[in-house]
């Protein structure tokens, strides 16, 4: 198993950065998949994490200019890593200035990622540092527990508001709930809603538009049936919705979400090279 | 003692007391006739600072009005956490504080702050202090073999790739390189966190002297206060250290301040050197649990000798066993004791404040102030590094030595 990669530009490694910070806020541990396209943030929902799940999915040839990998074996060309993404996200933070940045993947007293950034010095020679992370390897008798999740099959698919209003809203509505109420409709209408003993908050998003999701047998085929005014919803802890709004760090070119009537919230975010979903489970 | 800080000089006293605070829990005053000193020591005694602030750094210093005799002079002890609220909130200081007076009244045990603000406002605070005798290090900073000397930002940018709860790291030099890595004691530390390894060329600083290739562990936590503050004014800062087990200083100079910060540093458990059995080497590991300290200059036939327990757990190394701190920091702290049975107190870190010190039980003998330095005493003792610069006393002689 190898695995040596490459950063040389600023930009991608900013990019890169901001990625893995916004991953780490949203979970202690997480598994990276390695492939040769691509690498594969992944968080399987579990009862320890809330059900929560996270598939974030980057194509690296937008971000390394160097990638190598040979994977477990011929016929499963990957790798599959348990990771801290915090100690990724340390590790790059102060690296933000280098000439080049070599993550690969080592074997010190237990297996690791380095990184090492080579930084601009006051001498001919560039000052080096090397951060060694711990990782886990993941043995693929383990892997189907990583696979990219299924489109849920989802009752309305909507886009979201601009974030920062979605997120002042939600942040607001935290200090009186625990629970919200997210539903919307196919008629770009989303509503926001708490419900207390002393108190119901609902706040009205208009004119978000949806999604046109195509003809490639994806559920809207059934949906465009729906009555475009009736509302999907679920209720969901506020706190995780919360804290996926607060983690992002990158921009995305376009947010969405889809709702499975009181099933689930399926948030996904997208960037040119990068594509961030996370799954929210209903609470009852 | 009395003396008057001015504006600027308010906020520089300010963060040297914060830096002080990284250390330890108390800080101790000591007026000299040179300027005043103000030290702390930490509870397991592997780490030690000292700013030293000169007459020029004041509006007006008097270190005692009332008597001649050094040994009059009151030195006192007080509560960090006390004195350094009165130095927060930095921008409302910058703003309306005009002068600080900090005045030690002795009949009363009080230090007493007073801060003259716009608008006819004074601020006093009284503290209570406990007397004590002088806190001192020796440190032969010129019997180092490597020195490095730098300016802040250089080391600024080396520690900042370490997380800040990084306890030790280790610094090693040869002459192709200098490296800073982070250092845990088990074997697998793999598992419990990132290693993080900085290298730099020799180049990089602006005096590099490698006197013999080594590799010293310390403790960061307790030098990154000295080492914000000289960031916090541009001043260089000079490294002095030997081989793993010697003590590592850390200095920064200027006109009117000094100061040094003083870690121990991990003994390499393959090679003990045989220089450091000293008399009383073999009772510091038969006494467990209590600690002490021990005297290691040969001076006066009433010393009481008190070793510190070689097991002793030490506050800040990640609780490691081999932390071997007072072999070579009690050769620094010189501890006298005038003969009487000492209470032996306990430094371990939970006692340390609470256990009182009294003054009746331990006098320092302050080597390099005491009007008194033979220079028939041992070598040792007599290689003291300057805390002072520029002393205008007739002790200049021999036995300081300005740093360059």
């Amino acid at each position: 198993m190898k695995f040596r990669a490459k950063i040389i530009d600023v930009g991608c490694l900013n990019h890169f950065t901001r990625v893995v910070n916004t991953v780490s806020k949203l979970t202690k541990a997480c598994v990276l998949r390695l492939t040769c396209d691509h690498l594969y943030f992944v968080l399987s929902g579990k009862v320890a994490t809330g059900g929560v799940s996270m598939w974030c999915e980057l194509s690296q040839v937008n971000f390394f200019d160097e990638f190598q990998l040979e994977g477990v074996s011929a016929d499963a060309n990957e790798i599959f890593l348990e990771v801290a993404p915090e100690n990724l996200s340390r590790a790059l933070k102060t690296a933000q200035n280098a000439k080049s940045v070599k993550i690969k993947l080592t074997k010190k007293n237990c297996p690791c990622l380095t990184l090492a950034a080579e930084l601009p010095s006051l001498s001919s020679v560039s000052r080096v540092v090397t951060h060694d992370i711990p990782v886990d390897v993941i043995p693929r008798r383990l892997w189907h527990d990583f696979r990219e999740p299924q489109m849920p099959d989802f009752d309305v698919s909507i886009y979201l508001p601009p974030l920062k209003t979605m997120k002042s809203v939600v942040d607001r509505m935290k200090n009186l709930s625990n629970y919200l109420v997210i539903e919307a409709n196919l008629n770009g209408e989303m509503n926001l809603k708490i419900e207390t003993d002393l108190v119901s908050v609902t706040t009205h998003f208009k004119e978000l538009g949806n999604p046109p999701w195509g003809d490639d047998g994806s559920p809207s085929a059934s949906a465009s049936h729906r009555d475009t005014e009736l509302m999907a919803q679920t209720r969901v802890d506020i706190r995780k919705l919360q804290q996926f709004l607060t983690g992002q760090q990158v921009n995305p070119s376009r947010a969405m979400c889809n709702i499975v009537h009181k099933r689930i919230l399926h948030l996904i975010f997208l960037h040119e090279d990068v594509s961030l979903q996370y799954f929210i489970p209903a609470v009852m | 003692m009395k003396c008057i800080i001015e504006g600027n000089g308010i906020k520089v006293f300010g963060k040297a007391v914060h830096a002080l605070s990284r250390i330890s829990e108390e800080i101790w005053l000591d007026p000299l006739e040179e300027g005043l000193a103000v030290r702390t020591v930490n509870s397991s005694q592997s780490a030690y600072a000292c700013f030293f602030f000169t007459p020029l750094f004041f509006q007006q210093y008097i270190p005692d009005p009332d008597t001649q005799k050094d040994c009059e002079a009151v030195k006192c002890k007080l509560n960090t956490k006390c004195v350094l609220p009165l130095f927060r909130c930095v921008s409302w200081r910058e703003r309306s504080v005009d002068r600080c007076e900090i005045t030690i009244k002795n009949p009363d045990s009080r230090v007493i702050f007073q801060f003259h603000c716009r608008h006819g406002i004074t601020k006093t605070h009284n503290l209570g202090y406990q007397e004590c005798e002088a806190l001192q290090a020796v440190f032969p900073a010129h019997l180092c073999p490597n020195v490095l000397k730098s300016h802040s930002k250089l080391l600024g940018d080396i520690v900042v790739h370490f997380p800040i709860s990084q306890e030790e790291v280790t610094l090693s030099i040869s002459s192709l390189k200098v490296a800073l890595k982070t250092f845990y004691e088990e074997e697998n530390s793999c598992i419990k966190g990132m290693n993080t390894e900085l290298m730099l060329h020799p180049d990089e600083f602006d005096y590099f002297q490698v006197g013999e290739d080594s590799a010293v562990t310390f403790c960061l936590k307790e030098l990154r206060g000295l080492l914000s503050f000289a960031e916090s004014y541009g001043l260089p800062v000079s490294c002095h250290f030997g081989v793993a087990g010697q003590p590592v200083s850390f200095t920064v100079k200027d006109m009117m301040l000094e100061a040094h910060v003083v870690l121990s540093t991990l003994t390499d458990p393959d090679h003990e050197s045989p220089s450091q059995s000293a008399p009383g080497d073999d009772c510091s590991v038969t006494i467990s649990k209590t600690s002490t300290v021990e005297i290691s200059t040969s001076e006066g036939p009433m010393e009481a000798e008190v070793c510190i327990a070689d097991g002793e757990r030490v506050a800040s190394s990640q609780g490691s066993e081999v932390f071997h701190p007072a072999l070579h920091m009690r050769k620094m702290i010189q501890l006298h004791a005038p003969g009487e049975i000492l209470p032996r107190p306990s430094l371990a870190p939970e006692s340390a404040l609470t256990t009182p010190i009294t003054p009746a039980t331990f006098k320092i003998r302050s080597l390099l102030f005491g009007a008194v330095l033979s220079d028939g005493v041992d070598g040792n003792t007599a290689d003291l590094p300057s805390l002072v610069c520029g002393s205008d006393t007739e002790e200049d002689g021999g036995s300081e030595e300005g740093h360059r």
